[in-house]
């Protein structure tokens, strides 16, 4: 499966891979923005501070509506399947891990999973997934 | 699923890739429905009856 390789696949998931690194582009710039920002100013009002917190997960929506509008337009339904199924896998393996992660922190004082990496491993096991699950049909 | 799709490719002397091309999906889908790995949906199923110009009960082979 080309779907994480920019440089081949349909056009379709050119597109998608596209939409997709300019999506996770927008939430590095953003998080780092928020960063600096809370860096320098120590109090800032809060009608100021809670948008700009919350800012890096605005294109976390626009990589849903990428992946939702992928499976609309891709017309071949092999691939869609291939990425359905990683999506699922990702989905249960990253839901295993946030909860395993809580119970470890109530029970066990082992520190918790920072909240803000759950969205990066979920997308990081559904490109593992899908590399594994596209090697069968190779 | 099995299928007879090898055979009725090689009887046209169509590679994977050149199946594909007409059916406008990708060789990787061609291999997995080949193989049995994946079963295609009615659609795409009646895509390759009329490309083959054949059935689908030709194509498929029903073991029930």
């Amino acid at each position: 499966m080309h779907i994480f390789i920019c440089s081949s696949g349909s056009s379709v998931q050119r597109r998608f891979v596209r939409r997709m690194w300019l999506s996770a582009l927008f939430c590095v710039l953003f998080s780092l923005t928020a960063a600096v920002f809370f860096r320098l100013v120590h109090h800032p009002a809060v009608y100021f501070a809670w948008p700009l917190a919350a800012l890096p997960a605005v294109p976390i929506l626009g990589a849903l509506m990428a992946t939702g509008a992928y499976l609309k337009e891709e017309t071949d339904e092999f691939q869609r399947d291939l990425l359905v199924q990683g999506l699922l896998y990702a989905s249960g393996l990253t839901l295993a891990v946030v909860t395993a992660s809580g119970y470890l922190h109530d029970f066990a004082r082992v520190p918790v999973l920072p909240l803000i990496w759950i969205y990066p491993l979920f997308w990081c096991v559904a490109g593992i997934s899908i590399v594994v699950l596209s090697r069968r049909y190779r | 699923m099995k299928n007879r799709l090898r055979v009725l490719r090689a009887e046209r002397n169509w590679s994977q890739a050149e199946l594909a091309g007409r059916l406008e999906i990708s060789r990787q889908s061609i291999n997995a429905i080949e193989t049995g790995k994946y079963d295609p949906s009615l659609p795409l199923a009646f895509k390759l009856a009329r490309l083959f110009q054949t059935t689908i009960e030709q194509i498929f082979l029903d073991q029930e």
